[in-house]
């Protein structure tokens, strides 16, 4: 089969989880769902840069990560996408969600950039430390480090008692 | 014994100590509760991430993503427009030019081709059962001779077509439910008429459990029984009306 066709099928199987993804490091459905489009384009017109022994899910990812961070530069927002209140209504859909749900997605929008993608890599998509240290091209005391930190502020947020 | 730092505590809740780290804070958290409280922390702010953002995986993925992913989409869709490079229009369109002759699908045209695949693949595997004729669907090839020449009473166990009830239909024409045999197995009504057999239902068929096709009768989908209980006049045919009705042409 020709690898554009391999990597093509294999973005099809991806999508849930790369929105996914794209959910945890933009915050809102649309900007998420944009991101996705972008991976896409990226990746489709990469596709033949992918080498077949490489897991595709991260090559994904990390181009979904550099979007991200392009996205973040072209906004000219190198904190926040969005500010923490606009994305507090926002971040998660649906009136039903639970309002932990939504303090946990509002409070994720008020990371730093290098925190939020290693909370979204590790702990939202299950990458081991040592796969996103590779994808983020950092070491692994860097990855384990941010992800302390981030943990620290996003318990803060939840309340002392989670 | 050394002093657990964090980042170790947050390996081990994570799962990424080896066996005898995780060993030695096993042994740690079994007499210290508050490192017990961090390590239970530490997951259960992992649980509601993942309750915060799994139901994403759920959600019906935009078309304009998806289709972006088709074989038949032209790789710049939705980024660019495409415009026919001029050595296509002369006829020396090399493969690569093939996608933009394509058309671009919208999401709307591929829900609805999703819902009519049953019926693409029907039509496409038996090279014709259908025909259409002043915008109607008709019986072609091997449906229309089954639907001609098979009876219920005397069932064909090696025809395509397995033919059910037939009965006169309150306008006056007669009517016959098929099943066909074998998969994607399809269903449905066909009312003769002077122009051939105008299907008036058309469904996947639901094979009954345990039951052979023949059965058609009993395991007709709820459509095309509802299509019959419209139409029919009286009873079924029983063996011998089934037998004079094809001997009189159906008429």
């Amino acid at each position: 089969m020709d690898p554009s066709q391999t990597v093509r099928e294999g973005l099809l199987q991806l999508l849930p989880r790369l929105r996914r993804l794209a959910r945890a490091l933009a915050g809102q459905a649309a900007d998420a769902d944009d991101l996705v489009q972008i991976v896409l384009e990226r990746a489709l017109a990469r596709a033949a840069q992918w080498r077949p022994d490489a897991a595709l899910d991260k090559w994904v990812f990390a181009i979904a990560r550099n979007a991200w961070r392009d996205e973040l530069r072209a906004r000219g927002r190198s904190q926040n996408l969005f500010a923490p209140e606009e994305a507090g209504t926002t971040a998660a859909d649906g009136a039903s969600a639970p309002a932990q749900t939504l303090d946990l997605a509002a409070a994720m929008t008020t990371l730093p950039p290098d925190h939020r993608e290693v909370v979204a890599l590790v702990l939202v998509e299950g990458l081991s430390y040592s796969e996103a240290a590779m994808l983020l091209e950092v070491p692994v005391g860097t990855v384990t480090s941010r992800l302390a930190r981030a943990r620290a502020t996003l318990q803060a947020h939840l309340g002392k008692d989670t | 014994m050394k002093p657990i730092d964090d980042d170790t505590l947050q390996a081990y809740a994570d799962g990424e100590l080896d066996a005898a780290a995780s060993a030695r804070i096993d042994a740690a958290l079994a007499h210290d509760e508050i490192l017990a409280r961090r390590v239970r922390q530490a997951r259960a702010l992992r649980a509601q991430l993942r309750a915060a953002f799994d139901p994403v995986l759920d959600e019906p993925v935009p078309a304009r993503l998806s289709a972006r992913l088709r074989p038949a989409s032209p790789p710049a869709a939705g980024t660019a427009v495409l415009r026919p490079m001029p050595a296509a229009r002369r006829g020396l369109a090399g493969p690569r030019q093939r996608p933009a002759r394509r058309r671009w699908v919208p999401g709307a045209a591929i829900a609805a081709s999703v819902a009519l695949l049953a019926m693409a693949l029907w039509w496409r595997q038996d090279g014709g059962l259908i025909r259409m004729h002043d915008g109607q669907r008709f019986a072609a090839g091997t449906l229309s001779q089954a639907l001609d020449r098979g009876l219920a009473s005397r069932p064909d166990p090696h025809a395509p077509i397995a033919i059910g009830l037939s009965f006169r239909s309150k306008d006056g024409s007669i009517c016959r439910t098929f099943t066909e045999r074998t998969r994607p197995a399809m269903a449905g009504l066909a009312c003769h008429a002077p122009a051939g057999w105008s299907l008036a239902a058309l469904e996947p068929a639901e094979k009954p459990a345990g039951g052979p096709w023949r059965q058609a009768a009993s395991s007709l989908p709820a459509a095309v029984q509802a299509a019959v209980d419209a139409r029919i006049k009286g009873e079924a045919f029983d063996a011998r009306q089934e037998r004079a009705a094809r001997d009189a042409g159906w008429r």
